[in-house]
């Protein structure tokens, strides 16, 4: 499959190169060139400076082809913008979005975006981990 | 100092008894006027001239009640249930429409999150005010 | 009415002012506490230091009684948010985005924001009229249908001097609809009427097409 993902921070790199390892081929942008040190020496796919809320700049990470989005910068709103220009400007068959307001991630689920929230996730984690 | 025009906010607690006293014995020596007033806040989901009925019950008992410690004091008052988003600038704002020259109020001993607080009133209060503040400290 | 502000920025803070002055009930939701703490002694109790993505805030404020929502902070990102969350959780009649990138604009209708307010395209706008040699100005939007008028001035060397309509390759459901000579006399055109230099063409045409259209009629 091609993937793009935005945002190459901790999770979005080593997603990047667990996929590429996958024998995917991958696409991580990033608007802070220095993010892409997260990324390990294994790593054979594409590192592209650009920001991921502006269209041109998907376009040259060739979202056009891509088969799955996924939106992983540390702001929700830019990940909630960038999904959905992926989503209805680009028509990306699958679209993954990650939103920390757990309120905001309910509301893009029912709008249509694969959304989750690490927030919820993790404290039901932590629960069931303290619960057995 | 003469204080012809005192306002007393009130909120419902012992500390607006022991204001209340106060206030009466400044006006008496100087011949002054007392209003005394309630602010009702209102939520924003609300419209402003919302009536709450429950809101407006337990300000008119407060008032009747302060109006009582008044009269004990040989003091008439007047009386006003105020509504507002914000207790703060609604008893500023009433501080400036009356032009008291004093704002007389009680503040309760409390603890809020394990440490000593006045609250939000209260300062919003010392440090809006255009005319004299006394804090009547429980 | 009842009007939520997201940002208390320059253009809250002035829309506010005039919405006050018209007796509308407005609240201003803003993030920094400095910006809100000064809105407050200006103006009263309207600032709520908050953030306007947030639907826990949102419904805090009675968004769901508002007539009108308006997000104006300097983040397209932020202001798409706090209107999709007004419109599709609140259900808001009207709501307004302030756009910097102009790119947004079509995605933020695509979305459901029923208005869009650009300062990059109006300032464009201004700059194509007020400089004369600029060969195509927006003179008016059709949203509704994604069309536009505009006009077109003939520049001197161009291949469609001393062409008639009929000549010109015009993109499809692109229409002239006025000529104006140098002599400022109107004319409405035919497939006969021939093109001079200087000329200035009213013409209806579309986001897609107008570039061809420019094209068509002013290349050189």
């Amino acid at each position: 499959m091609k993937v793009v993902i935005m945002g190459c921070g901790r999770v979005g790199a080593q997603l990047a190169v667990l996929l590429d390892a996958g024998g995917h081929t991958i696409t991580i942008l990033d608007n802070d060139a220095y993010s892409f040190r997260r990324l390990a020496p294994t790593f054979g796919g594409t590192a592209l400076f650009g920001n991921g809320i502006d269209a041109e700049a998907l376009k040259r990470a060739s979202i056009e082809e891509a088969d799955v989005f996924v939106a992983m910068t540390q702001g929700d709103n830019r990940n909630i913008i960038s999904a959905q220009i992926a989503k209805h400007i680009f028509n990306v068959p699958r679209v993954i979005c990650r939103i920390y307001d757990p309120l905001r991630q309910e509301l893009y689920d029912t709008l249509g975006l694969e959304a989750f929230s690490p927030t919820t996730i993790f404290a039901h984690l932590v629960q069931e981990k303290i619960e057995g | 100092m003469e204080f012809r025009k005192i306002l007393v906010p009130v909120s419902g607690t012992e500390a607006d008894e022991e204001a209340m006293k106060l206030a009466c014995r400044l006006a008496k020596k100087d011949k002054g006027r007392i209003w005394s007033v309630y602010v009702v806040t209102i939520k924003r989901a609300l419209p402003l001239d919302t009536e709450i009925e429950s809101g407006i019950e337990t300000a008119e008992a407060i008032l009747d009640h302060i109006e009582m410690v008044a009269e004990e004091q040989d003091c008439e008052i007047e009386t006003d249930v105020l509504q507002a988003r914000e207790v703060g600038p609604a008893i500023i704002d009433e501080a400036v429409e009356r032009e008291v020259d004093l704002i007389l109020m009680g503040a309760k001993y409390k603890r809020r999150f394990g440490q000593f607080s006045l609250g939000s009133v209260a300062p919003y209060v010392l440090q809006n005010s255009l005319c004299p503040v006394i804090l009547y400290h429980q | 009415m009842y009007i939520i502000i997201i940002g208390g920025g320059r253009v809250g803070y002035y829309l506010t002012k005039a919405l006050l002055d018209e007796n509308h009930e407005v609240l201003i939701i803003e993030k920094n506490a400095a910006l809100c703490n000064t809105i407050k002694e200006e103006m009263g109790s309207i600032c709520l230091q908050g953030d306007g993505c947030e639907a826990a805030t949102l419904e805090e404020v009675g968004t769901g009684r508002a007539d009108m929502f308006v997000a104006v902070t300097g983040d397209d990102e932020d202001n798409l948010v706090a209107c999709q969350v007004a419109k599709h959780k609140f259900n808001v009649p009207c709501t307004i985005a302030r756009i910097r990138n102009p790119q947004n604009e079509a995605l933020f209708k695509k979305l459901g924001i029923d208005v869009t307010v650009s300062t990059t395209d109006i300032i464009l706008e201004y700059i194509e009229k007020e400089v004369p040699t600029h060969p195509l100005t927006h003179l008016l939007t059709l949203s509704e249908q994604d069309l536009e008028i505009v006009k077109v001035r003939i520049p001197p060397a161009a291949t469609t001097v001393n062409k008639s309509v009929r000549e010109l390759p015009l993109p499809k459901d692109n229409k002239l609809i006025l000529v104006i000579s140098r002599d400022r006399k109107p004319r409405i055109p035919t497939a006969n009427t021939v093109l001079r230099e200087g000329d200035q063409i009213v013409a209806l045409t579309s986001l897609e097409t107008e570039q061809k259209l420019r094209a068509a009629l002013t290349s050189t």
